[in-house]
C-alpha cells in the first residue's frame, strides 16, 4: 500500500512538473514571444485550454500527500512555508491576471496583466526551484540558501522557460511562432523539443521526492487501506480525461480565446 | 490523549505565532468562502439555464447562460487562487493537526482534492473554452459535472470540518488518531446538516446576486427591460425556497448543539449559570483551564447571522408577492433600490455564521480531542507575520478585483463579448458542423 501512495504522489508531482512547467514556461517568456496585445494574447491561447487542468496537479500533490503522508506533509509545508508563501503569491498573481486580462478596460490593464503574468510565472518557477534544491541537498524542512541555491534555482526556472519555448514552438502561429523556432531550431520533429525538457523537469522532481522519508511515513494502515486503492482508481481516470482535453485542443493556435 | 504539543517542536510557540496563525486562518477562510458561496449557487443555476437553452434553442435563452455564465466564471476563476493557500496553509501553520490528526483530516482533504476539485477544474476548463468546439449535448454535460463535483467538493470540505467541530470514527494509537468507522465519519450529522445549509446558503446568495444585477438594469430603464425581467425573477424565486432550507437546516444544526458542542450555545444565549456549569464539567473531563470561548465573536457571529436572516426574510416574503406581477418587476423603482442594496445580506449572514460555528468551538481545533494552541506549527514569528501580511493583502485584492470585474460586467449587460463568444476564424467556423449559438 505504501509503495502505491507513493507511485500516486509521484505520479501527481511530475504531472504537474511536466504539464503545468508549459504554461508557466511559456508564461516567464510572454514578453519576449509576444510583442503587442494581439501577439500576447495569442500566446495566452496557446496554453489556456490547459493551464486550469495542469494547476491541478500540483494541489492533487499535496493532497496525496496529506492523505497518505499527513505527518510528513505537515513537517515539510511548515518547515518550507516561506518558500511557500512565495509560490503561492506568484500563483495567485499569475491567475488571476490570467482570467482578469481580458476582463477589464483598455489596452494598459492587459499590458498590466501581462507583466503580472510574467512576474507570477517566473517566482513559481524560482520557488520550485527553491524546493527541488532543499530536498536534494538533504534538507527538506528548511529552506534552501547559500551559493548553491542561487545558481541552482535560476537553472530550474531556466528549465521550465526552454520547456515553455518547446510548447510554443509546437503551439503558436505567426511571428510569436517564429520566435520560438528560432530558438529552438528545425532538428527533429515539432515535439522533440518539449519532450526534451520534460525529462530533465520530471526527473529532478523524482530524484528530489526520493530524498523523503516517505515509506517510513504513510499514514495508518487503516487508513491507507481506504484512501490509496479509491485513488488509485480514480487517477488513472483523470488523466485520460486530460489526455483527452489535450487532444481536443491538438491544433496550433490562429485566433485568441476566451482569456 | 492527543494534548501535548506535538514531538517535533523543540520549543514552545510563540502566543504571537498562534494569534497571528489563527488571524490568517479566520482571514484567509472568510474571504475564500465569500467566492465559494456565489461559486456553488449561480453554478446551479447556469447549469439549469443552459438546460434549458439546450432544450428550446431558442436564442434568448442562450444570452441568459452567456451573460450570467461570466459572473460565474469570473468569480470561480479569481475565488481558485484562494483555496490554493487554505489547501497549503494545513500544513504551513497548523502542522499539529495533521500530525495529531491526519490520518482522518487528511484523507477527506485528499479525497477531496483528487475525486472532486481535480475533476471539477478539468471540466470547467472544458466548458469555457469548449463553446462552438464541442457539441451542445456535451458542451452541457460538461457544466453539469462541474456543478457536481463542485458539491462533492463542498461535501468533503465538511466531512472535514464536521470531523474538527464533532469527532466521530476515530480511535487512538500510540498517541495518534487513527480511523476506525470511516462510515461514521461520511455520515457525520456535523457534516452533512451544514453540506445542506451551504447548498442552501449558495443558492440564496446566487438568487440575490441574479435579482440586484437584474434590479440594475431594470432601475436605469437600460434597453434589456425583458432579459432582466426573466432573470430578476429567476434570482427571487430561487432566493426564497433556500432560505426557507437554509432556515430549516440551521435550525436544526442549533438543536444539535446541546450535545455535540453545549459550551457554544451557553456563550451564544448569554446564560452565565449554564457557561459556569459546562465549564465546571469540561475541567473535570480535561483537566484545569478555560473552555469558554470568546463571548464577543461567537456572540457577535451568531447574531450577525441571525439579523442578516430576518431582513432577506421580509425581502423574500415581499418579493415572491411582487415578482408575480409584470408591472412591478418592471416599474417598482423602490423595490429595485433594495435589491441592489441587499445583494450583501447573504455574505453577511454565512460569514456571521461561520464566525459562530468555528470561534465557538474554541479553545479547541479537533473538539476535544486537540486544543488550538497544540495544533500551531513551529514557525518563526517573522515567518507568521510575513505570511498573514502576503496573504491578507493578496486576498483583499482579489475580493476587490472580483468585485469590481463583476460591477463592470453586470453593468455592462448582456453584449456579445467574453464567454461563449465565437473566437473562430471564418474557415473554421465554415468547416466545422453547426454547433450551438451560445
Amino acid at each position: 500500500m505504501e509503495t502505491l501512495a507513493v507511485t500516486l504522489l509521484a505520479c501527481c508531482a511530475v504531472g504537474w512538473a511536466v504539464l503545468a512547467g508549459t504554461d508557466i514556461g511559456s508564461g516567464m517568456l510572454l514578453p519576449w514571444l509576444g510583442r503587442g496585445d494581439a501577439e500576447r494574447r495569442l500566446v495566452l491561447a496557446s496554453f489556456a485550454p490547459f493551464f486550469l487542468g495542469n494547476e491541478v496537479w500540483l494541489v492533487a500533490t499535496v493532497g496525496v500527500l496529506v492523505g497518505c503522508f499527513p505527518a510528513l506533509e505537515g513537517e515539510l509545508l511548515s518547515g518550507q512555508a516561506p518558500v511557500l508563501v512565495a509560490l503561492l503569491a506568484g500563483w495567485i498573481v499569475r491567475d488571476a491576471a490570467l482570467w482578469s486580462r481580458g476582463r477589464g478596460p483598455g489596452p494598459r490593464w492587459r499590458a498590466a496583466c501581462d507583466a503580472a503574468v510574467t512576474a507570477g510565472s517566473w517566482t513559481v518557477a524560482l520557488s520550485w526551484g527553491l524546493l527541488l534544491v532543499a530536498l536534494l541537498t538533504g534538507r527538506p524542512y528548511e529552506p534552501a540558501g547559500g551559493p548553491v541555491a542561487l545558481v541552482a534555482a535560476p537553472a530550474v526556472a531556466a528549465l521550465f522557460a526552454a520547456h515553455g519555448l518547446g510548447f510554443a514552438s509546437l503551439r503558436l502561429t505567426g511571428a510569436p511562432y517564429q520566435r520560438a523556432r528560432r530558438l529552438v531550431g528545425r532538428a527533429g520533429r515539432p515535439w522533440h523539443p518539449v519532450a526534451l525538457t520534460a525529462v530533465p523537469l520530471g526527473g529532478l522532481t523524482l530524484w528530489a521526492g526520493a530524498a523523503l522519508p516517505l515509506a517510513e511515513r504513510a499514514a495508518a494502515p487503516g487508513t491507507l487501506a481506504l484512501l490509496v486503492p479509491a485513488l488509485a482508481v480514480v487517477t488513472p481516470l483523470l488523466a485520460a480525461v486530460q489526455a483527452w482535453v489535450w487532444y481536443a485542443f491538438r491544433g496550433r493556435v490562429t485566433g485568441p480565446s476566451y482569456l | 490523549m492527543c494534548r501535548g504539543r506535538p514531538a517535533e517542536h523543540p520549543w514552545g510557540v510563540h502566543q504571537d505565532v498562534l494569534d497571528l496563525a489563527r488571524l490568517q486562518f479566520g482571514l484567509t477562510a472568510a474571504g475564500h468562502f465569500l467566492f465559494v458561496a456565489l461559486t456553488l449557487g449561480l453554478g446551479t443555476i447556469v447549469a439549469v439555464l443552459q438546460t434549458r437553452a439546450t432544450l428550446t434553442r431558442r436564442p434568448e435563452d442562450a444570452r441568459q447562460v452567456r451573460f450570467w455564465g461570466q459572473p460565474y466564471v469570473i468569480n470561480y476563476a479569481v475565488g481558485i487562487v484562494t483555496g490554493l493557500v487554505m489547501e497549503f496553509q494545513f500544513g504551513m501553520a497548523w502542522s499539529g493537526l495533521t500530525h495529531e490528526a491526519g490520518n482522518i483530516l487528511g484523507a477527506s482533504l485528499a479525497v477531496e482534492t483528487l475525486v472532486a476539485f481535480f475533476v471539477e477544474s478539468t471540466f470547467l476548463g472544458l466548458w469555457i473554452f469548449g463553446w462552438h468546439r464541442l457539441g451542445r449535448w456535451a458542451h452541457l454535460a460538461t457544466i453539469w459535472v462541474v456543478v457536481l463535483t463542485a458539491y462533492l467538493s463542498a461535501y468533503w470540505i465538511l466531512v472535514s470540518n464536521g470531523f474538527l467541530n464533532h469527532p466521530v470514527g476515530y480511535g487512538s494509537e500510540g498517541g495518534e488518531l487513527v480511523l476506525t468507522d470511516p462510515a461514521a465519519v461520511l455520515t457525520n450529522p456535523a457534516a452533512l446538516l451544514p453540506l445542506v445549509h451551504v447548498l442552501a446558503g449558495a443558492l440564496l446568495t446566487a438568487g440575490f446576486f441574479m435579482a440586484g444585477v437584474s434590479a440594475y438594469h431594470l432601475f436605469r430603464r437600460t434597453a434589456e427591460a425583458d432579459f432582466f425581467r426573466r432573470s430578476l425573477r429567476t434570482g427571487v424565486f430561487v432566493a426564497a425556497p433556500a432560505l426557507m432550507a437554509a432556515a430549516v437546516s440551521g435550525g436544526l444544526q442549533f438543536a444539535a448543539l446541546a450535545s455535540f458542542q453545549p459550551m457554544k450555545a451557553a456563550v451564544f444565549r448569554g446564560q452565565a449559570a449554564e457557561i459556569a456549569r459546562v465549564q465546571a464539567e469540561l475541567a473535570t473531563r480535561f483537566g484545569p483551564g478555560d473552555y469558554i470561548p470568546s463571548e464577543g465573536w461567537t456572540r457577535g457571529g451568531g447574531l450577525v447571522m441571525l439579523i442578516a436572516f430576518g431582513l432577506m426574510m421580509y425581502l423574500c416574503f415581499a418579493g415572491v408577492i411582487l415578482a408575480a406581477f409584470r408591472k412591478a418587476v418592471l416599474r417598482f423603482r423602490l423595490w429595485h433600490l433594495v435589491l441592489m442594496a441587499s445583494v450583501p445580506l447573504p455574505y453577511l449572514a454565512m460569514t456571521g455564521g461561520w464566525v459562530f460555528r468555528e470561534s465557538g468551538r474554541q479553545p479547541w481545533v479537533v473538539y476535544g480531542l486537540l486544543r488550538t494552541e497544540d495544533a500551531v506549527s513551529a514557525l518563526s514569528p517573522g515567518t507568521m507575520r510575513l505570511s498573514l501580511t502576503v496573504f491578507a493583502a493578496l486576498f483583499l485584492l482579489l475580493a476587490v478585483l472580483n468585485a469590481w470585474l463583476l460591477a463592470r460586467h453586470a453593468r455592462r449587460g448582456p453584449v456579445d463579448t467574453g464567454l461563449g463568444r465565437d473566437e473562430r476564424t471564418r474557415e473554421e467556423a465554415l468547416q466545422a458542423p453547426p454547433l450551438p449559438p451560445y
